[in-house]
């Protein structure tokens, strides 16, 4: 077939190619506009700047990894071997852990902020068991004696001394037989 | 703030009345105004502006969506979603230029990741379009026919990104630069596809 034929034939099937929407059917998608638009807000995080700049996933993957990388870095892991931070990338590829990196980094910078302020902030992020959901991140003294104390699964629990005692006792045994 | 958006949509529709009346040509400049404007309300958060784009191509959406293969049912979906996406991505939106692109892209990734999660699973559909009746005599009507369909078979077998270029130029008619910004590719690189897909069509219908 000549090419000017099928590009005829091309501009007919439209027509062809064509059927009625559904009576309501704009409504329902009507229906699920957001009372607010909000705007998305470009490049605030990694997976944003990969949709902004379109790039491939193969490149989307790669920048992925040398952020954690350049994170793990920056936010005290510098002693560590390449092993911990090859199992760093494995906890964020296998997706459960997905965003403690980024939740970790952050924890610190508050923690820092905190301490500035003078309060009593211990915190384990660096070196944490993220494994371990019982493991101690960070913790720091409330005006009554208790505790507040933040652990690996991110949950936030406000414990008495005694109580912070046995959790870092049940730590330091689980480190020690691993 | 929004009542305030209306009026002035409002006063630009009676100004473009007055305008096409005096002079036809500008009908085009208007269309472009029109989408800046529309572009620009979106980008403010109007409600109303959701729902303009809604009106303007909700029907566009769904029939792209079955000339890509999907049915009835999964385009409607894929129609629903692709509006929720681009709710969701309006800051994306540059200016009513990019207004179909962006559209047609978000509607192209929808529809890309559909067929991913079903990979393996299911094939294109083969359901086909609720046709109208056609005007042309009986003569003319079966070979013309024959070859229209011959022609919809074909492009249900390109490969995915052809299928796509085909679609978004031909049956979505989109411009060059408006379906290459849809497909997420430089326009060198859609004009090359839109080649090989001219090829391949034209070496399996004879």
């Amino acid at each position: 077939m000549e090419e000017e034929r099928l590009k005829q034939l091309l501009n007919k099937l439209p027509e062809r190619m064509s059927e009625p929407v559904r009576p309501g059917f704009t409504e329902d998608i009507k229906a699920q506009i957001p009372q607010q638009l909000r705007l998305h807000k470009m490049g605030m995080d990694t997976i944003n700047i990969i949709i902004d700049l379109r790039i491939s996933r193969l490149a989307a993957a790669a920048a992925i990894i040398v952020t954690i990388i350049l994170c793990a870095h920056f936010f005290g892991l510098r002693e560590s071997t390449g092993g911990e931070i090859i199992q760093a990338i494995e906890y964020f590829l296998a997706g459960e852990q997905a965003g403690r990196s980024g939740m970790l980094a952050d924890m610190k910078v508050v923690c820092e902020e905190m301490v500035k302020e003078g309060k009593e902030v211990v915190y384990y992020g660096a070196s944490a068991d993220l494994a371990n959901r019982f493991e101690v991140l960070m913790y720091w003294k409330l005006p009554d004696g208790k505790y507040r104390v933040i652990f690996s699964d991110l949950s936030i629990a406000t414990v008495s001394s005694d109580m912070l005692i046995l959790l870092q006792s049940h730590m330091l045994q689980e480190r020690k037989q691993k | 703030m929004e009542k305030k958006a209306n009026f002035t949509e409002q006063g630009f529709e009676l100004a473009h009345l007055i305008n096409v009346q005096q002079n036809p040509d500008r009908n085009q400049e208007y269309q472009r105004q029109k989408r800046d404007s529309l572009a620009a309300r979106l980008r403010s958060g109007d409600r109303t502006a959701a729902t303009e784009l809604v009106d303007l191509y909700y029907e566009q959406i769904y029939l792209y969506m079955r000339r890509l293969g999907h049915n009835h049912q999964e385009s409607e979906d894929l129609t629903q979603e692709s509006f929720l996406n681009a709710w969701r991505h309006i800051g994306q939106l540059q200016d009513g230029k990019a207004l179909n692109g962006w559209l047609y892209r978000i509607a192209g990734n929808v529809s890309r990741y559909h067929w991913r999660r079903q990979k393996g699973r299911k094939t294109v559909s083969i359901e086909e379009f609720d046709v109208a009746d056609s005007n042309a005599d009986d003569t003319n009507k079966a070979v013309y026919n024959e070859q229209l369909e011959r022609l919809e078979n074909a492009i249900a077998k390109l490969p995915m990104k052809l299928r796509q270029t085909v679609v978004l130029h031909y049956l979505q008619n989109l411009a060059l630069t408006e379906a290459a910004q849809a497909a997420g590719v430089r326009q060198g690189t859609f004009k090359s596809r839109l080649s090989r897909a001219l090829k391949v069509l034209r070496k399996n219908i004879d």
